[in-house]
């Protein structure tokens, strides 16, 4: 089997992960063909690859260019409306530029959507500081309750205080803010690529010793590094159904089919967990599905028709 | 992920592969044991797991049967051309928690020299590779044809029957002859009732057409693209009526096998624009390999 062919031309991607082919054939942005066009102007406007946008605005606010990271960080937004990631990455470029209503906009969305994400009550905190809003204490007291919970010897707790730090010092009105930096410090952001594939695969490996808490740890270390990426998101999928939370898989499912809609793992995957739901016809439209997008054969569709077939897993 | 080095010379590790020393036998029986075996090794369906996801097969770690010296997966492989057949990333039974990525072996080596004796009175081989499928790879149960035949082909390979050149070019004959090939073990297989181990074979021979749809990237290449795919098709629909126990298979079989060979020569004249030519081959990969 040669490809090995592919994966070497696909080098230059921002990915080296699994299913980096399926997010290339997935999206199949715009176009249309022939004779003038007759689409409205939302279906004609320019359509982003989340990952990309996402490692754009990461290089972005490296190079403190965060105009240009907000914008990209929009975009990661626009896509994928109910990604943590994205919104605490538009929180720390807008307040980069020092647009403290966005970018407290752009935390309280990343606390809605993550509630124990300390990053995010840090850069909630530090941009009502800056806007002097006494709501900041609010946010000093939930970090500081969440390093005493954790205790001085937890993993967490040297970047518990130094968020704490920083919010207290925006509090206190100290001579510059906090930039985005401190409340994204300890965080995977900047680990680059060669850490958030480490992650990724490390995610894999305790998947299959099903250390599943361990799992999404370090997914999420890669979902920092690369964002909304369709691989993380079908991976985080897998692990809350080994879980048990089917509700919550098949969020990540969704998003990861609304970013690739022809991602063939998230599409095995949505369709097992139809067939532990015991939907059945749902579950072979994803057959279905699959038997189109995957051009050759694969196996991801051989194992979907092994669950529908027996009516559960197959047993190993 | 990247399963070769991004320095690695890409006509020697994609443009060439080993010449296979395969020493087929005489009696039809065991000559059809054989190819099922051949095919399955050459398709990504068999290993199942997050290995056959991936695309990889045992034909990846064992190029014609032989070694790759240039194999390198992340999290599996120390240096190139080793592999940690008991991490976690591809088993969910194998796991030890230690990297210990071992050279992968030439399975055409001097028998002696192999890890597992291969007589078959010694009963060693089928065991070991049912537990490679199932479980270091965490793979759906193989059929008894499948591997009988894996376990046939393995022993089948052998240094005296290797040619004397030591390598071969990859191109479009190359792989529609292995396509065809297993197409014969599939008709053969539904001879014999087992439809199963026929749908592998097919799979077998469309996961080659997919190795011949990537070489013609491009859009200068499309009706060519267009071509492999129609073919893969019928393979597919094949696949289908068999699952449905439609009594027309081994004619649409046959049909395919005599199309083939229009599609070979229609594919073969278009070559030199794809990347089973070097020299576009070497091009792509250094236009492409960052840094």
């Amino acid at each position: 089997m040669n490809m090995t062919l592919k994966t070497v031309l696909l080098a230059g991607a921002v990915l080296a992960l699994g299913s980096t082919t399926a997010l290339a054939s997935g999206g199949g942005g715009g176009g249309g063909g022939g004779g003038g066009s007759v689409s409205a102007p939302s279906e004609s406007a320019p359509q982003y690859d989340p990952a990309a946008e996402y490692a754009k605005a990461v290089a972005a606010i490296k190079a403190r260019q965060y105009k240009d990271a907000a914008r990209a960080a929009q975009h990661v937004t626009d896509a994928v409306p109910k990604s943590p990631d994205a919104w605490r990455l538009l929180g720390a470029a807008r307040a980069g530029d020092n647009d403290w209503k966005a970018s407290r906009r752009a935390y309280e969305r990343v606390v809605k959507l993550a509630p124990d994400d300390a990053s995010a009550h840090a850069g909630l905190g530090v941009a009502l500081a800056n806007l002097k809003d006494p709501k900041a204490q609010g946010e000093v007291d939930w970090l500081k309750a969440r390093l005493q919970a954790c205790g001085d010897a937890c993993p967490d707790a040297a970047n518990l205080k130094a968020l704490t730090g920083a919010v207290e010092g925006a509090v206190a009105g100290g001579p510059a803010a906090p930039k985005p930096s401190a409340a994204l410090s300890g965080h995977m952001l900047f680990g680059g690529p060669k850490a958030g594939d480490a992650a990724y695969v490390q995610a894999v490996s305790l998947i299959n010793q099903k250390r599943y808490d361990e799992a999404l740890a370090s997914l999420a270390d890669a979902q920092a590094v690369f964002g909304p990426h369709p691989d993380i998101l079908t991976y985080q999928g897998y692990t809350w159904r080994k879980k048990g939370d089917y509700a919550r898989a098949e969020q990540y499912y969704k998003q990861a089919l609304a970013i690739a809609p022809d991602h063939m793992g998230a599409t095995e995957y949505y369709g097992e967990l139809k067939v532990e739901r015991g939907d059945l016809a749902g579950a072979r439209k994803m057959l279905a599905k699959l038997d189109r997008i995957c051009t050759f054969g694969c196996a991801d569709e051989e194992e979907l028709r092994r669950w529908i077939e027996l009516g559960h897993e197959p047993q190993r | 992920m990247r399963w070769a080095p991004r320095d690695a010379d890409p006509v020697a590790t994609f443009a060439r592969v080993p010449t296979e020393c395969l020493a087929p036998p005489r009696d039809p029986a065991s000559a059809l044991s054989v190819e099922v075996g051949r095919a399955a090794f050459r398709t990504p369906v068999l290993l199942g797991g997050q290995a056959g996801r991936a695309g990889l097969t045992c034909e990846t770690c064992h190029k014609a049967g032989r070694g790759n010296p240039s194999f390198l997966f992340p999290g599996v492989s120390g240096p190139p051309g080793t592999a940690d057949v008991t991490d976690s990333l591809f088993s969910s039974h194998r796991g030890d928690g230690i990297d210990n990525p071992k050279p992968i072996p030439d399975l055409s080596a001097a028998k002696a020299k192999l890890k597992i004796a291969q007589a078959p009175a010694e009963h060693r081989l089928e065991p070991f590779i049912h537990g490679l499928i199932t479980e270091e790879f965490d793979g759906p149960e193989p059929s008894k044809a499948v591997l009988a035949g894996l376990a046939d082909y393995v022993r089948a390979l052998n240094t005296a029957a290797c040619p004397a050149a030591a390598t071969e070019p990859v191109t479009v004959g190359y792989y529609l002859a292995d396509a065809r090939r297993a197409l014969q073990a599939a008709k053969g297989e539904v001879a014999a009732g087992d439809a199963p181990t026929a749908i592998l074979m097919i799979a077998s021979a469309r996961s080659r057409l997919g190795l011949i749809d990537e070489r013609f990237a491009g859009p200068a290449l499309s009706a060519e693209r267009r071509q492999v795919r129609a073919a893969d098709r019928r393979l597919a629909q094949a696949q289908d009526a068999l699952r449905a126990r439609h009594p027309d298979v081994p004619a649409a079989l046959d049909a395919w096998l005599r199309d083939s060979r229009g599609l070979e020569a229609r594919l073969a004249a278009k070559a030199p624009a794809s990347l089973f030519d070097p020299r576009r081959l070497t091009q792509a990969a250094r236009r492409r390999l960052p840094g």
